[in-house]
């Protein structure tokens, strides 16, 4: 096998005049150079915006330039150093600031040559896609003479997912097809976008996955498997390539960073008469995810309240920094830090109490979501009472604070399934046991190795052990959008049910002839097939499905399933991937902490999380999800800090410099689950893994806020920022790139892909 | 130079450069794939072996320095096939997420159990210091180990 490594650039803006690959392709050992001429295409989600290599232009630190296979991967690196390259430097766009300030220097000169992959959103410049929700009138409302109106600022920065294993791909071509082995969530979406870049047919690429040791998020997006590709075909031989970590910290798919303007008239009751939001999410170099992710604005940011009108601008901007992506509760975690803060802003403000404030205004049943959606059931409300009494039943911890500042603070939460398509089929064989074949990964959240067989023995009878789960594999099995947003257990797990039952029906129909019984008497448990209500009448599944195979041939069932399709209320979202959620998911969190007013360090002294969860088909697996979702979300909270600096150079480099989570950082979460909201998952449940991470950094920054008296508008909360924030030195944080007119942060009223506006 | 290592009770001869990471002789060499290598800088404890006896970080020890040295990685925990005690508890307390930390952990938490068998939580804690988890949260293999500690 050959080892492959990329040249990556240095720079983050610059014209790329010429690559010369004549004297690294004569280096020892050295079988295989692919450079932009092997991959002319582009792809992205939304937008086709990014080539696989750098073409013209180079636009961040780390983008693809060359990659090289060699026998060795000594080789392939001392080839790639060989490699020169004619650059001239460009003038740069870091921050979101600098992408929106006048004259600014276009990250993609020729973006209105892009091609649109999904139409009716507004996209200009650097504005790489703008999403709106105009629902009522916010004007009338915020010139309402009862309203006091509350405004703020907030801004966070990247998190890395920092799986531990990093991306990596293995490729081979025989045949005219390829076989890729990969570490992803998302192995069609490999198959599709490599063939795009490629220019080959899809079903030309083969794609499989072992389990996956971490994910995040991280692996949701197609990544080092083209390159793989490419050399495998020039090098007629199989090749690996792999993400060194410092590789994976500078060109990691971060959560991205994001600035929020938020402001809303509230009546002196706490009836929230009008929302208007900003919110730019930093996109990097390419649109990717983000371009998908400003839709979720509207159901994070425009959530968990009842709102009598809002307007929301959602936009993804382009910077010539390293691309951001997807990760666990994506645009979820910042907005709900943004949305919770500011509401305890207006609790300060109408001097109401904070807890009383949600109970009375958090979206229940029959309540109308931003973009018009019905929701069905009470589930935050009793959500927050369950932690009421939670807080009642045990001593509150500030004794344990000592001499430091004391905070509170509980905080909700609105999330989603991120539903969409998925196939399974069901092999029934004669020892007994079960082969579930779907295109689901196990990334370790347990969904496809503890919730999946757990779904399919329940529906044919057997222990959980029997039924061997077939890793992904894009030959052979049917379509999956992936393994993300919480999907797993409900779309996969609807599509293993549903061929399963198929399975089962089969199986008691043949059943019924060998027992002499009409199939609707018969019970499928513990690996037999009884008649209802006479144990040790029946046979073992295994005899029956022996039997079947010689009546009917194997027993083997499919499934399908995709999303039901909520509806929104008509022309009030814009530029939106999906107008409405069709699985919300609610949690509402709470923790108490200490902070040293001398150091600015800040304890975690409880954790409380209450979730919903539909029903928990694996209580214990949930749990875990909690605990290791809310230490994540303290990490980004306190600690996980990326910085770039003037050069567009993420300075983090790895775990030295960045900051996540340790053993004695950390606290038992108090658990309590929520069941019994409505969800059209298998057996009523949602995804759990998801989730646990979406509340955490505002629970955290409302505490801070409560213990120290001053508002937090920034994380993480490093020791220094919560000095700065306790003496009073931090700086207001203000926006001068975005408007406080509403109105003016929107490029268009009108849906346009292709309008010419300047920007 | 052929250099004579003692890897598991079994001799092994490796014929790398003596300068090459220990970890990279056991997984490329050897194919003993349990030692992960998450960061090769010594942060995260992934790759952790136990070199006569004590827990190394085997990312940063050239393996020229572990010639004549006892190595012992997490292969060696299981005898016939059956589960240690710390592995047992592990999988008891559904502990594992994505799994690719563990073999750290255990090394780390065999080595730390054997010296200090009625460790407390705190200490547990303390003793995890080099070890990295990113999925789990750490609470659950911390009650994995002090079941061991408290279990006497």
């Amino acid at each position: 096998m050959l080892h492959a490594v990329l040249l990556r650039a240095e720079v983050p803006s610059a014209r790329l005049l010429a690559v010369d690959v004549s004297r690294a392709c004569k280096m020892p050992g050295v079988r295989a150079i692919v450079t932009a001429a092997d991959a002319p295409g582009l792809h992205g989600i939304g937008i086709a915006d990014q080539p696989l290599f750098a073409v013209d232009l180079i636009r961040y630190v780390g983008e693809p330039i060359a990659a090289v296979a060699a026998d060795t991967l000594e080789q392939a690196e001392a080839a790639v150093a060989a490699i020169t390259t004619e650059i001239d430097l460009l003038p740069t766009a870091i921050s979101m600031a600098d992408a929106l300030a006048p004259e600014a220097h276009l990250v993609h000169p020729d973006w209105r040559n892009y091609e649109v992959l999904f139409e009716g959103a507004a996209h200009a410049g650097n504005i790489a896609w703008e999403a709106t929700v105009v629902r009522g009138d916010t004007g009338a409302a915020f010139s309402r003479a009862d309203v006091t109106v509350v405004e703020s600022n907030f801004r966070v920065g990247r998190q890395n997912h920092l799986s531990f294993e990093p991306r990596v791909a293995i490729a081979s071509y025989e045949d005219g097809r390829f076989h890729i082995e990969t570490s992803t969530q998302v192995p069609w979406t490999i198959r599709n976008v490599t063939a795009r870049i490629l220019g080959i047919p899809a079903s030309h690429v083969r794609v499989t996955v072992p389990a996956v040791g971490g994910a995040f998020g991280l692996k949701f997006d197609c990544a080092l498997e083209p390159f793989a590709a490419l050399l495998a075909r020039a090098s007629g031989r199989p090749v690996r390539l792999a993400n060194s970590r410092q590789e994976e910290m500078f060109t990691c798919l971060c959560r991205e960073n994001a600035e929020i303007k938020l402001r809303s008239a509230v009546t002196k009751e706490g009836e929230i008469v009008g929302r208007e939001a900003v919110v730019l999410m930093d996109c990097g170099a390419y649109g990717g995810e983000q371009i998908f992710l400003t839709t979720m604005t509207a159901h994070t940011l425009g959530g968990n309240y009842r709102l009598g009108s809002v307007r929301i601008s959602s936009r993804a901007i382009y910077t010539n920094t390293a691309p951001n992506g997807a990760f666990r509760a994506c645009n979820g975690v910042y907005n709900t830090f943004a949305l919770e803060r500011h509401t305890d802003e207006i609790c300060a403000a109408i001097g109401m109490d904070q807890f009383e404030f949600r109970r009375r205004n958090v979206l229940g049943d029959k309540d109308i979501g931003s973009t018009g959606q019905v929701f069905e059931g009470d589930v935050l409300r009793p959500m927050l009472d369950r932690m009421a009494d939670l807080r009642s039943a045990r001593p509150s911890k500030k004794g344990t604070a000592g001499r430091r500042l004391y905070g509170r603070a509980t905080t909700v939460g609105t999330w989603f399934i991120f539903v969409g398509p998925s196939a399974a089929t069901v092999n029934l064989n004669t020892d007994g046991s079960a082969t579930l074949v779907t295109a689901g990964v196990e990334i370790g959240s347990g969904s496809m190795m503890q919730a999946l067989p757990q779904i399919v023995a329940n529906t044919l009878g057997l222990h959980p052990e029997q039924v061997i789960v077939r890793t992904a594999d894009t030959d052979g099995s049917g379509f999956d959008l992936g393994v993300g947003g919480g999907r797993t257990t409900v779309s996969l797990g609807a599509a293993s049910q549903s061929a399963s039952e198929e399975v089962r029906k089969k199986l008691l129909s043949v059943a019924g002839e060998m027992l002499q019984t009409a199939p609707e008497r018969l019970v499928l448990a513990g690996g037999r097939v009884e008649i209802a209500g006479a144990k040790g009448s029946g046979t073992t599944i295994a005899k029956v499905v022996e039997r079947a195979q010689q009546l009917l041939g194997p027993l083997s069932g499919s499934g399908s399933f995709t999303r039901p399709g909520v509806p929104a209320m008509a022309g009030c979202a814009r530029g939106h991937f999906i107008d409405a959620i069709d699985i919300p998911v609610f949690a509402v969190h709470e923790c108490e902490v200490a902070v040293d007013p001398e150091t600015g360090h800040v304890e975690v002294l409880g954790y409380t999380v209450v979730q919903d969860v539909g029903h928990a088909i694996n209580p214990r697996a949930v749990f875990g999800q909690i605990q290791g979702g809310v230490v994540q979300g303290l990490g980004y909270a306190l600690h996980e800090e990326i910085t770039i600096d003037a050069d567009g150079r993420m300075r983090q480099e790895g775990l030295e410099t960045y900051r996540v989570p340790l053993a004695q950082d950390v606290v038992p979460v108090e658990i309590s689950l929520h069941e019994g909201a409505p969800s059209i998952g298998p057996l009523g449940t949602k995804g759990a893994g998801e989730v646990p991470i979406l509340n955490v950094a505002a629970t955290i920054a409302c505490a801070v806020s409560n213990a120290t008296g001053r508002p937090v508008c920034e994380i993480p909360l490093t020791p220094p920022r919560v000095l700065e924030l306790i003496l009073g030195k931090n700086t207001q944080l203000t926006f001068p790139h975005i408007s406080p007119f509403w109105e003016e942060n929107v490029l268009t009223s009108q849906p346009s892909g292709k309008r010419d506006v300047a920007g | 130079m052929p250099l004579h290592l003692t890897v598991n009770d079994e001799d092994r001869v490796s014929v790398r450069d003596p300068l090459t990471p220990l970890v990279d002789v056991l997984r490329d060499e050897f194919f003993l794939t349990g030692a992960k290598i998450v960061c090769r800088e010594g942060f995260c404890g992934a790759c952790t072996v136990w070199v006569d006896g004590r827990p190394v970080v085997s990312c940063l020890l050239p393996v020229g320095l572990a010639v004549d040295c006892k190595i012992h990685t997490v292969e060696s925990l299981s005898t016939n096939g059956d589960l240690s005690v710390l592995q047992k508890a592990f999988e008891d307390h559904d502990a594992v997420q994505c799994g690719m930390c563990f073999p750290g952990m255990l090394m780390t938490l065999t080595s730390f159990l054997d010296r200090e068998p009625r460790a407390t939580r705190e200490e547990i804690k303390a003793a995890l210091v080099g070890n990295v988890c990113r999925c789990t949260g750490y609470e659950r293999i911390v009650d994995a180990a002090f079941s061991l500690a408290s279990a006497g």
